[in-house]
């Protein structure tokens, strides 16, 4: 017990795998002891193995998996909503962090959307781009965008100074200074830049999919909700957890593949 | 003699090089308004190639004078304040292609090897039209071999020690083949016994490629292992104190370094170092 209260001290795979699990079925014991009571009613929190059982119904049923289709949509839209926000957030980003005017000049109009309500947004897409999916990518795009591009001009201006120096020391034109110095040692936190907008996307994915989705998981929750199948709710919130955790570890562990060499700079 | 025949002069030697530093005044503005001064009229001038220290206490403004000279210039400040640099007779207010500069933080690319850093600069327009692929390929496999990295070239910079990083850097400059060599404490960072390497290493490469070497130093017994000639600044604002050259040939052992001449030449700096009033450290090993 020496070291409970030691930040630095390391602790072995094994126990922590060991006290994560336990406080998950800690908390999957709770829950079902509260649905076992009989303190809360069924229809305001199902059981777990109510929740199980309506997964098992999504995920097969009359020969179609509606959870298939559903998440196939979801992460369609995920994906073009992705590509787009990385081709377009990036460059600018990099511009902003390279060039102090252009950041002047342009963070007015990206810094203060972080903290906006991008919710509120969504009537007005809706109103200039109607119901159909690029209001839906429009919107995934916009929630994710306005994280991503300051975490990349950030980036950039996180490159010491002594890399840009030396480049240009060596001939280097200011451009090529921004393209072989300075970029290539900020890709890393680019990266991370980009995860965490996919995982902004994963959050906001019910939201883009709430006006007029036949399909999307978004859709699929919005639909249960209105038969008041609660089961499938959760059922549905839980399989958008799990997908937004298997996308953040995966990206992760494909930057630390790429970027091995990236350490505390 | 006029300028011409000065110039037809010393084409005919040995490759010349002419790099002078004219009344160099340099002001930064003060905390408190009004400014300071770091650079107090120094003047100096090179002509043959050496290996020339620029010693002074810390924060004398000796790195500032270097930058001066690689063209390096910082933000929001007019430098130099008054003066010029001149090489080979052109006033020189950017980036030289005939001078390179190795910094104290080496500036190795974290994401490439330790072969694709020494040929970083032939990424570059400049010198990828100036040199071929085969020729520069050559030429970094026999700078690898003169800084003994030539096993690590796969290696990328956090695989490599301190000194081993300062191999790259310097394998990175002097594969541009500079006629001027501007050195930035580039040994200050490590530790005594890398540097005693370093500066080993660094006689072994100017043998191989004798150019304008330019080192600042604030270590007494670096000035004194390697200089050709050894400039003493005093600190803020920074003169010239004290310029003298030694004829002993390099290496020096460590005889010649308790020597009678080594011991007075030590003294002769730490009294112009005294005699100037600052706060500013010096060094001295052993």
């Amino acid at each position: 017990m020496s070291e409970f209260w030691n930040p630095y001290a390391p602790l072995d795979a094994r126990r922590r795998r060991l006290l994560g699990a336990g406080a998950v079925l800690t908390l999957l014991a709770l829950w079902s002891a509260v649905a076992v009571s009989g303190l809360v009613s069924p229809t305001k929190l199902p059981a777990p193995w109510q929740v199980l059982s309506a997964f098992a119904y999504l995920a097969w049923n009359d020969g179609e998996s509606l959870l298939l289709t559903a998440t196939l949509w979801s992460v369609g839209r995920l994906l073009v909503a992705g590509a787009l926000v990385t081709a377009i957030g990036i460059p600018i980003g990099v511009l902003m962090g390279a060039a102090p005017r252009l950041n002047a000049a342009l963070s007015p109009l990206v810094d203060p959307f972080r903290s906006a309500p991008v919710v509120a947004l969504l009537p007005i897409l809706v109103m200039w781009m109607g119901i159909g999916e690029a209001m839906k990518i429009a919107f995934l795009f916009l929630g994710a965008v306005v994280y991503l591009i300051p975490m990349v001009r950030d980036a950039v201006q996180a490159v010491p100074q002594s890399y840009w120096v030396s480049a240009r020391d060596l001939g280097a034109t200011p451009w090529e200074c921004i393209r072989h110095a300075v970029v290539p040692i900020a890709m890393p936190r680019i990266a991370d830049a980009v995860i965490v907008a996919f995982s902004v996307m994963w959050t906001y994915i019910t939201v883009a999919e709430y006006v007029n989705a036949r399909e999307g998981l978004g859709q699929l929750i919005q639909n249960a909700r209105r038969f008041s199948a609660w089961d499938q709710v959760f059922a549905g919130i839980f399989v958008i957890i799990a997908l937004a955790l298997a996308t953040y570890q995966g990206m992760l562990w494909l930057k630390r593949r790429r970027y091995p060499w990236e350490t505390q700079l | 003699m006029s300028a011409p025949a000065a110039a037809a002069t010393t084409a005919s030697s040995k490759p010349q090089i002419s790099v002078v530093v004219r009344d160099i005044v340099q002001e930064y503005p003060a905390a408190g308004g009004g400014v300071t001064r770091v650079i107090d009229r120094v003047s100096l001038a090179f002509d043959k190639p050496g290996i020339n220290l620029l010693l002074g206490p810390s924060g004398c403004g000796k790195s500032t004078l270097l930058h001066l000279l690689g063209g390096v210039r910082p933000h929001g400040v007019t430098t130099p304040t008054s003066g010029s640099v001149l090489i080979d007779g052109v006033e020189c207010t950017g980036a030289h292609d005939d001078s390179v500069m190795v910094f104290q933080r080496y500036a190795n690319r974290p994401d490439l090897s330790v072969f694709d850093n020494v040929a970083f600069p032939f990424r570059l327009k400049l010198w990828k039209t100036r040199v071929a692929e085969s020729e520069w390929r050559q030429r970094v496999g026999d700078m690898l071999r003169a800084v003994g990295l030539s096993d690590k070239a796969g290696l990328r910079p956090a695989q490599l020690s301190g000194g081993q990083n300062q191999r790259v850097a310097l394998a990175r400059a002097l594969v541009l083949r500079p006629r001027i060599l501007l050195m930035d404490e580039p040994f200050g960072a490590l530790d005594a016994q890398t540097r005693d390497e370093m500066q080993r290493l660094l006689i072994d490469l100017y043998r191989a490629w004798p150019c304008l070497v330019v080192f600042v130093t604030h270590d007494v017994t670096e000035a004194l292992v390697l200089g050709d000639r050894v400039i003493v600044l005093s600190s803020q604002p920074a003169r010239v104190a004290d310029d003298f050259e030694i004829s002993e040939p390099r290496p020096r052992s460590a005889e010649w370094q308790r020597s009678r001449t080594a011991l007075a030449l030590e003294e002769r700096i730490l009294n112009q170092l005294h005699a100037s009033p600052g706060k500013g450290q010096v060094r001295v090993t052993i």
